[in-house]
């Protein structure tokens, strides 16, 4: 901590001395490079950080410089009532860039964005408003009392600070809940979805962001350019801006700062020979996007991980601790019919994976969901937590109609679930992965990031709190800092399940928990769910495990084919011959006695399956 | 409506360029799932090529389109060779070489032929032809004709050849692919390739019709894309048919919004691929998490 502060010290200081030692044409370079930094942050929050490909930075820069060209120049506003209608307009037609990305990610997103801007790039160098071709001149001087701004060394100050207190703002959002939500979309943003993120409006956020910074960017450079032409906002120095983020390391709000900054010197100092430099930071983004994908930024902890794969194993190892019982819940709520499904069915094009399916799942039930392969468990699945738009028949969670209710709606309402194939968000910390679900914040609360950030950092402590708590439960406190992919696959099981409580559900549905299980493991697994039933949370089960089903459930439900083909004990649909039947395709062949299902876990069940 | 169907005659030729455009690129998405932003600077290199080789070298028209097929199809190989550690990894950061590869290439471009652009004569000189009253120049034809051709030729290769039946496969699955012994790398490969020759292709062509410089790649890369889209990404007639619909759009923008035709085409595409992202023959879902 001591030597952060002191790090931090010598950075002011040696911000505060720079202009001292530099000529006035230098100044003017570091001028540029900040703007091109605060630029890069924005690039960085959207692409790096949410994983929206927003290939309209240079246009939401545009519009900031032009917002505050035109007003002071047109309409006759001072330079500074310019800038904040500026920043409006600019935030404004970033939401209106965002747009496409409700309903495309990706290149599409790519695609659409980077025409928009081309878009934007066309009216400017057309309009009369803008000056065409040629541009405005004579923006006016921002005017700061006792200040004289048109001296760049003075106006060096006035972007430090904006740029010390964007960059700060920046990394706020990043290391607390807003920033962990947008990572979490990144990752994976079906599984933050069914945490209680809201994906759409986290989406428009990561826009808004991009374009916070960029309006900032644009009217930073309007005061200091005084004169505004398109060249400035072209295509080309998009991809520079891009080329700035992927060489700093999109992933880090520092690594952006430093690809822009530095780009940007070197752009300078290279300039009476531009092209070879566009032709080697070209090569430079491809030689990065191929062996150093993190960017420079990443460069160290690549490093650290190569010194300690050189090193082996580290010298205190980290293990599995068991699992502490929930406090069990004396008077479990009594409510008939927790979960209600009537005759859903699921029509993919010519399959129908469900035909309509009623289950009813009464609270403080541990309900299993058994059924061959593509029988439709997990559709069913999909359809009950949201992920799926059931084609006809109603779902009812708790007494009100979630048919067609969003994950992130049934997670604050009380569900949760885990995922067939994992889906645990891959560049957080375990820990990271636990606060995200534990966050029940609605998006809407980003209002404090602005006006009372006192309140996010109250949260933040109380979150961590809460999620030692739960680490400690799960045994995962030695993982807590680990990205999941590294550690054992039953571990990331057990990750997934703290994930999931961490929302405090009252129903828990689990797609097959124990796939890839050892016998050990399953017995923890066992545990764990009687002990969340006993908690208070309903658990509903997909496994095909017939030992865990067996000794866990009360209820079994069977699904074959998309239909229910028989419900009741783990003893009652063993013997059902419709259940033989679908498990073994012929019912003369299938001389199974129902002792034989009861039999241990590690016998893994796979005849039933197979 | 004289004017509509002069118009629309103009919107065709581009529109076919754009369809070369947007096949070469849903070629090279099908089969190995990426995005490739450096074709449209491929093409830049392809006009270029073919239009130094047909004024410089004094070549034939139709050798030195062949030519510049040849050379970009080489750059094509490069360009898969060192991005291939990424092939069903990363999209996103393929992506993102794609568009470090874009950058070179136009640094390339400028360091070869400069920065002023050229204008190429029309390999056709004649006069345009007089259709009801609608004149239609002959290369128009030339340029509609090639690239049906194209399509023809193209899908031939992908349903009748043993290749091409190959090409399909690794698109469907790369590992079972693999298994039945394709060597995905080298299917790939020669996709990447096929893909930058159509790139080159449309360049040669779009040569007489626009100005040539190094930021011809943007103008024509963007809108083939936009193409590929509207149609429906990796489906080669989805790209046609897109193709068409940019090329008419803009042509139409730029009748009736002069200035403002590029972002009057764009706000329509925006609009568009909103209510359909998929695009018209898309099947994929969009949202690929």
């Amino acid at each position: 901590m001591k030597t952060r502060l002191s790090g931090l010290a010598a950075i002011v200081i040696a911000a505060w001395a720079l202009p001292y030692g530099l000529g006035t044409y230098t100044i003017h370079v570091v001028n540029i490079a900040l703007i091109y930094a605060l630029l890069a942050i924005g690039m960085g929050l959207a692409m790096g950080i949410s994983g929206q490909i927003n290939l309209a930075q240079v246009a939401f820069f545009g519009v900031g410089a032009y917002g505050v060209a035109i007003l002071t120049t047109h309409s006759g506003y001072g330079f500074w009532a310019a800038a904040v209608l500026a920043l409006l307009a600019t935030i404004a037609i970033g939401l209106f860039v965002g747009i496409p990305a409700l309903r495309m990610q990706s290149h599409y997103l790519g695609i659409v964005t980077l025409g928009l801007a081309l878009g934007f790039i066309n009216w400017i160098t057309n309009a009369d408003i803008t000056g065409g071709a040629d541009g405005i001149s004579g923006i006016p001087v921002p005017t700061l009392p006792g200040i004289d701004l048109s001296s760049e060394y003075l106006y060096y100050y006035l972007e430090a600070v904006v740029f010390a207190v964007g960059l700060a703002f920046g990394l706020f959002v990043v290391h607390t809940s807003l920033g962990r939500r947008l990572r979490a979309m990144r990752d994976d943003s079906l599984a933050a979805g069914s945490m209680g993120a809201e994906i759409p409006l986290l989406r428009m956020t990561a826009f808004l962001l991009a374009s916070f910074y960029g309006g900032l960017a644009g009217i930073l450079y309007g005061g200091l350019i005084r004169y505004v032409a398109p060249e400035t906002f072209s295509i080309s120095n998009m991809f520079i801006l891009l080329a700035m983020v992927i060489i700093g390391g999109r992933r880090s709000l520092v690594g952006c700062v430093i690809g822009g900054i530095g780009l940007t010197l070197v752009r300078e100092w290279l300039s009476d020979f531009s092209t070879y430099a566009q032709l080697g930071y070209g090569v430079v983004v491809v030689l990065m996007v191929v062996f150093a994908p993190t960017g420079l930024a990443g460069i160290p902890a690549r490093l650290r991980a190569l010194r300690r794969h050189r090193r082996g194993h580290r010298a205190t190892r980290a293990e599995l601790r068991p699992f502490t019982a929930y406090e069990p819940v004396e008077d479990l709520a009594q409510e008939p019919g927790l979960l209600r499904i009537e005759a859903i069915t699921k029509q993919f094009r010519g399959l129908r994976a469900l035909d309509e399916v009623s289950l009813t799942v009464d609270a403080g039930e541990i309900r299993g969901i058994v059924g061959p392969n593509g029988s439709g468990k997990t559709t069913l699945f999909n359809v009950i937590s949201g992920f799926y738009r059931a084609t006809s028949g109603t779902v009812h969670f708790a007494g009100t109609d979630t048919t067609a209710a969003r994950p992130y709606v049934l997670s604050l309402s009380g569900m949760a679930r885990t995922f067939q194939n994992l889906r645990l968000f891959g560049q957080l910390t375990v820990r990271e992965n636990i606060l995200v679900a534990l966050d029940r914040t609605r998006t809407r609360a980003i209002w404090r990031y602005a006006l009372w950030q006192p309140g996010v950092i109250a949260q933040e402590r109380r979150l961590r709190a809460q999620a030692d708590e739960i680490l400690d439960r799960y045994g995962l406190t030695d993982f807590a800092e680990s990205p999941p992919a590294a550690l054992p696959y039953g571990i990331q099981r057990r990750i997934e399940i703290a994930r999931a409580m961490a929302a405090r559900p009252r129903l828990l549905l689990l797609d097959e928990p124990a796939a890839g299980l050892n016998g050990e493991e399953v017995q923890q697994l066992i545990a764990i769910a009687r002990s969340i039933r006993a908690g208070g949370t309903t658990v509903v089960l997909i496994e095909h495990n017939m030992g865990l089903v067996m000794s866990l459930c009360e209820k079994v439900t069977v699904l074959s084919s998309g239909k229910i083909i028989a419900e009741g004990t783990p003893r009652e649909v063993v013997a059902a011959p419709e259940v033989i039947e679908a498990y073994l395709g012929d019912s003369e062949l299938s001389e199974l006695p129902p002792d034989q299902a009861n039999v241990p876990q590690q016998d893994r069940a796979k005849e039933a399956t197979s | 409506m004289q004017d509509t169907f002069q118009t629309l005659v103009s919107g065709l030729s581009l529109g076919a360029v754009y369809a070369l455009v947007a096949m070469g690129f849903s070629l090279v998405y099908r089969t190995m799932g990426l995005v490739n932003f450096a074709h449209a600077d491929i093409a830049m290199i392809g006009a270029y090529a073919a239009s130094t080789f047909y004024l410089t070298s004094k070549l034939p028209f139709a050798v030195a389109m062949i030519v510049a097929i040849l050379v970009t199809g080489a750059i094509g190989l490069v360009i898969e060779r060192v991005l291939r550690p990424l092939e069903n990894k990363d999209f996103d950061l393929m992506l993102i070489g794609t568009i470090g590869f874009g950058i070179v290439l136009q640094a390339v471009a400028i360091l070869i032929w400069g920065t002023t652009g050229r204008a190429v004569p029309s390999p056709l000189a004649s006069a345009p032809l007089d259709v009801f009253g609608i004149r239609i120049r002959p290369y128009d034809l030339l340029v509609m004709g090639v690239a049906a051709l194209a399509v023809v030729a193209l899908s031939f290769f992908l349903s009748r050849t043993k290749r091409g039946a190959a090409m399909q496969a690794v698109a469907m699955d790369h590992e079972a692919a693999t298994a039945v012994g394709i060597d995905v790398g080298r299917s790939n490969a020669l996709a990447f390739a096929i893909g930058a020759g159509l790139a080159a292709l449309a360049g040669g062509l779009v040569g007489p019709m626009l100005y040539v410089d190094a930021s011809l790649g943007g103008a024509l890369g963007i809108k083939g894309f936009a193409a590929a889209m509207l149609g429906g990404f990796g489906s080669i007639n989805g790209a046609v048919v897109g193709g068409i619909a940019i090329g008419v759009l803009d042509s139409y923008a730029a009748g009736h919004f002069q200035g403002y035709s590029v972002l009057v085409t764009f706000l329509l595409f925006t609009v568009a691929i909103m209510i359909r992202p998929t695009g018209i023959f898309g099947e994929r879902t969009v949202s690929r998490a």
